[in-house]
């Protein structure tokens, strides 16, 4: 859905990056390069950005309920 | 003790530093005071007037109750501990509004009676609204303790034993093959020998990789009582506050048991 706030093992505040990230990587940078720059570290902090799918814009078009 | 400063970044959020002639009660102790006992701001009470966005009220509150906020220690007291007894006054609480009508709803369009608490990251990103959806809460902020709630806790704070690697070169056979089963870089073969590379020293995660391969001479952390803390501030608090504020929790702690120590008979 929505990317979460924070990193779920570390605690660290992640989605401000989150929107400079989808940017830079639909612009065809490599993800690596991406969170190094953004100075995610952590493999934990870094999965949250690899494993996360946008659904906001689909999950809109359905009736909440 | 001994204390010496390694790095601070340009922000201040983030520190690190090495703490000589202490024992690993101590560092835990600080660490532990860092994390459970620093007051920050938060996010707690959310009143929701509307919302039609896709996300139901309560995820939204929880990713409000997420949010970092910039604190100022001076002019807030923990809830439990002020004057109000806990019902909620100016002293421990601060009501923020937040009403947006379309896009892309940031922590930054939450508006703060309080200039100096304020979201810390404001792009952060909170709901995204269609036409026609609309949202419109007041939260209410307080100052709390990492113990109740990990939103609460100021940073990532961790320590090691500081890497202190003895090497002895009388039989070390192959020093190339004890280089190449260091995951981390640390040693190097220079004009025959294995020396250790100073720069990335502090990279060492005493994993002993080494000394299994050359076991009768190389040593690590004969002493224990060195230690790396790292503080990796959230945003709400710059390390060094972090730091101060601890040590003065853990110093009022000690008078409260010290205080009980007297009564007893």
């Amino acid at each position: 859905m929505m990317i979460p706030v924070r990193c779920f093992s570390c605690g660290k505040p992640i989605a401000q990056h989150w929107e400079e990230y989808k940017e830079r990587a639909e612009n065809g940078e490599s993800r690596k390069e991406i969170l190094d720059s953004l100075g995610i570290t952590r493999f934990c902090c870094r999965a949250m950005f690899l494993g996360h799918v946008d659904l906001i814009d689909t999950a809109a078009k359905f009736k909440k309920f | 003790m001994e204390i010496i400063s390694l790095t601070q970044d340009k922000s201040k959020m983030n520190a690190s530093f090495i703490i000589k002639k202490i024992d690993p009660t101590i560092a835990n102790t600080l660490r532990r005071m860092i994390i459970e006992e620093v007051p920050t701001m938060a996010i707690e009470d959310v009143e929701i007037m509307k919302n039609n966005s896709v996300l139901y009220d309560e995820i939204i509150a929880h990713r409000l109750g997420l949010l970092p906020l910039t604190t100022d220690l001076k002019s807030y007291v923990v809830k439990s501990e002020c004057k109000c007894e806990g019902k909620g006054c100016a002293r421990c609480t601060l009501q923020m509004t937040l009403k947006s009508k379309n896009g892309m709803v940031y922590a930054s369009d939450f508006k703060s009676k309080d200039p100096k608490v304020v979201p810390a990251y404001p792009k952060t990103p909170i709901v995204k609204l269609l036409k026609g959806q609309e949202i419109e809460l007041v939260a209410t902020a307080e100052l709390g303790k990492g113990k109740d709630h990990i939103k609460w806790a100021p940073c990532m704070v961790w320590y090691k034993y500081k890497p202190i690697i003895n090497i002895t070169q009388a039989n070390i056979k192959d020093p190339e093959a004890v280089v190449k089963v260091c995951p981390k870089g640390v040693l190097e073969v220079r004009s025959g020998k294995l020396e250790i590379n100073q720069k990335k020293l502090m990279l060492c995660n005493l994993c002993a990789a080494c000394a299994d391969e050359a076991p009768n001479s190389i040593k690590l952390n004969e002493k224990d009582d060195e230690f790396v803390f790292y503080i990796e501030s959230f945003g709400q608090l710059k390390a060094k506050e972090i730091i101060v504020t601890a040590l003065d929790m853990l110093k009022k702690e000690l008078s409260v048991f010290e205080e009980a120590l007297n009564t007893m008979k």
